[in-house]
C-alpha cells in the first residue's frame, strides 16, 4: 500500500465518521471538499459507506414465535416474582433503625434492626422465597405514620396486613388475638392463650409473639406476664416494650431487671364482661391477670365500647391521672 | 409514583432486547435466557430508578452487563462465532446480482464483527444496529462517550480492512 498524502491522513477519521453517518456538519463539509479533489479518498469513502450499510443489515430478525415464547416465559416469571416481592424501607426511629416491608397484599414485615442500618441486619434478606427489593418514596407514608405512632401522636395504624410471613395457623391466631388488644391496654400471655381456646399453650403463645413479623402494628408489646412483669420483647428488647407502653399511658415501675405494670393505677376488665372496674372493685384486685385486661385510662376502655361498672363507678371516682 | 407500570416496559422493549442478545450470542436459547434475566433484574431495580431516566438505554446497560458475563466464558465466545447461528438478518435486495454481492459481503462483515474485541463489538452493535447515543453506549460499557466513539471507529476500520480486495455492493453516489 502506498503511503497516504498528509492531507488524506489528516482527514481519515472525519472521512470514516462522515461516511458512516456519525459526523457533525462542519467536519462533513470538510470531508466533502477534500473528496471533490481526491479520487482515492472518494473510493475509500464509498467503501465505508458500503460497510456501514451492510453492517446495519446485520440486525437480527428473530422468528416471531421465538420472541413471543420468550416474552411469555418472562411474564410468568415476573408474575411469580411479584407474588414473592417485598419492597422495604429502612429508617431511623426513637426505637433504633426500623425496617418496614410491603408486598402487593399489604404490610408483611416490621423489624427492629438493633444496631444495624441495612438489609444485612434484617431477617428479610434471609427469608426463603422472599424477594426483597429496596422500596421507593411510596413507603415514606408508612415511615411517617410509624414515627408518629411511636411518639404518641397517632393511636392507630390503619394498615392492610399481609400475614404470609407468620409461620403457622397457630401463630396467626395468636397475632390476631393480640391485634385485638386496644391501645392503652395490656393483657397477659395466658390471657391470649385463653382467648384462642388453648389455655395451656402459654409458652407457645410467647414463642409466637417472639417471632411476630409485625411488631408495633400487631401490638405484642401489650402482652405481659401474669405476674404483671413485662417478661420479654422481641428477644432482648425489653426497653422498647417499656417505652411503647409508656407512650400509651401504661403505668410501670422498675422491678429487678424488668418492669411491672402498676395494677393499682389501672382500670380492669374481667373476662366476658362489658363493664370496666376500679382496681378496688370486689375481688378484682386479686384476680389472675390471665382473666383480665388492664386499661391505662377510662378513655381507652370506653373507646372499645366498654361502660363503667355500676358498683364501683369509675366514672364517679376516676383514678388519679398520672 | 411517576413511573409507568413495569408491564409497559416489557411490552415496549422486550423484542428489541431479545434481538440485541440474539445478535450477540447467535443462539435463540441464550437470547431467551439473557433477555428474561435482563427484565427480571430491571424489575427488581425498577422502583429505585429515578423519574425521567432513559429506560431503553438502562435496559441495554443491563443486557450488556449480562452479555459481558456470558462472554467471560471463553468457550461460549468461540462457539458464538463458530457459525452455529440462529440469526437471520434483513436483506434489501435490489437485483439478484446485487443481492448475491450483498450476501457475500454480509458474511464477511459478520465474521469480522464476531471476531472483534468484545468492547468494540458491543459498541458497534449498540451504535449501528440499535442506534444508541454514545452517551448511553459509554454507560453500558462503563467508559466515556469518547471511548465508545473510538471503539466504533476501530470496529469500522477493522471491518473495512477485512473487506480489502473484495468487490462491494454498489452504494448510492458519494454525495
Amino acid at each position: 500500500m502506498t503511503a497516504k498524502h498528509p492531507s488524506c491522513r489528516a482527514i481519515e477519521v472525519d472521512l470514516v465518521v462522515t461516511a458512516t453517518g456519525d459526523a457533525e456538519s462542519r467536519s462533513a463539509e470538510r470531508v466533502h471538499r477534500h473528496l471533490d479533489g481526491c479520487a482515492p479518498c472518494r473510493e475509500e469513502f464509498g467503501r465505508y459507506r458500503a460497510v456501514d450499510q451492510v453492517a446495519r443489515g446485520l440486525r437480527a430478525v428473530p422468528a416471531p414465535e421465538a420472541v413471543a415464547q420468550s416474552r411469555a416465559g418472562l411474564e410468568s416469571r415476573l408474575a411469580d416474582l411479584r407474588q414473592r416481592r417485598v419492597a422495604y424501607r429502612i429508617f431511623p426511629s426513637p426505637l433504633g433503625h426500623i425496617l418496614v416491608g410491603r408486598s402487593e397484599h399489604g404490610i408483611a414485615l416490621v423489624e427492629y434492626l438493633g444496631g444495624g442500618t441495612t438489609l444485612r441486619a434484617s431477617r428479610l434478606g434471609r427469608l426463603e422465597g422472599v424477594e426483597a427489593v429496596e422500596g421507593g418514596p411510596e413507603l415514606e407514608g408508612l415511615q411517617r405514620e410509624l414515627i408518629e405512632y411511636i411518639g404518641g401522636a397517632r393511636r392507630d395504624l390503619d394498615w392492610t396486613l399481609d400475614w404470609r410471613l407468620t409461620t403457622s395457623d397457630f401463630s396467626r391466631k395468636v397475632l390476631e388475638a393480640t391485634a385485638a388488644i386496644p391501645y392503652g391496654a395490656v393483657a397477659s400471655y395466658a390471657g391470649v392463650a385463653r382467648r384462642i381456646g388453648r389455655p395451656s399453650a402459654v409458652r407457645a403463645v410467647a414463642q409466637a409473639l417472639r417471632w411476630n413479623p409485625l411488631p408495633i402494628v400487631v401490638p405484642c408489646h401489650r402482652v405481659i406476664g401474669t405476674s404483671g412483669r413485662l417478661t420479654g420483647y422481641a428477644g432482648d428488647k425489653l426497653g422498647l416494650k417499656q417505652r411503647l407502653l409508656s407512650v400509651e399511658g401504661i403505668k410501670l415501675r422498675a422491678a429487678r431487671r424488668d418492669f411491672s405494670v402498676v395494677r393499682d393505677a389501672m382500670y380492669a376488665l374481667d373476662e366476658g364482661e362489658v363493664a370496666y372496674c376500679l382496681p378496688t372493685c370486689g375481688s378484682i384486685g386479686t384476680r389472675s391477670l390471665a382473666k383480665l385486661t388492664l386499661f391505662a385510662s377510662r378513655e381507652s376502655a370506653e373507646a372499645r365500647g366498654l361502660r363503667p361498672c355500676t358498683d364501683c363507678r369509675p366514672d364517679l371516682h376516676p383514678l388519679p391521672a398520672a | 409514583m411517576g413511573l409507568a407500570p413495569f408491564e409497559t416496559v416489557v411490552a415496549s422493549h422486550h423484542a428489541e432486547i431479545y434481538r440485541y442478545l440474539l445478535r450477540l450470542t447467535s443462539r435463540s436459547g441464550d437470547a431467551d435466557d439473557l433477555s428474561q434475566e435482563t427484565f427480571l433484574r430491571a424489575y427488581r431495580a425498577w422502583e429505585s430508578l429515578g423519574d425521567g431516566a432513559n429506560v431503553r438505554a438502562w435496559l441495554f446497560t443491563i443486557a450488556t452487563n449480562l452479555a459481558r458475563n456470558y462472554f467471560r466464558s471463553e468457550s461460549r465466545r468461540r462457539r458464538a462465532y463458530a457459525g452455529v447461528s440462529d440469526v437471520r438478518t434483513d436483506v434489501d435486495p435490489a437485483s439478484p446480482e446485487e443481492e448475491r454481492r450483498f450476501r457475500e459481503t454480509r458474511v464477511l462483515v459478520e465474521r469480522v464483527v464476531d471476531g472483534l474485541p468484545l468492547k468494540q463489538r458491543l459498541a458497534f452493535v449498540l451504535r449501528k444496529l440499535h442506534d444508541l447515543e454514545y452517551e448511553a453506549i459509554g454507560r453500558s460499557l462503563k467508559c466515556s462517550p469518547e471511548s465508545a466513539r473510538a471503539h466504533v471507529f476501530q470496529a469500522l476500520k477493522k471491518i473495512r480492512l477485512g473487506l480489502n480486495g473484495h468487490e462491494l455492493p454498489m452504494m448510492e453516489s458519494v454525495r
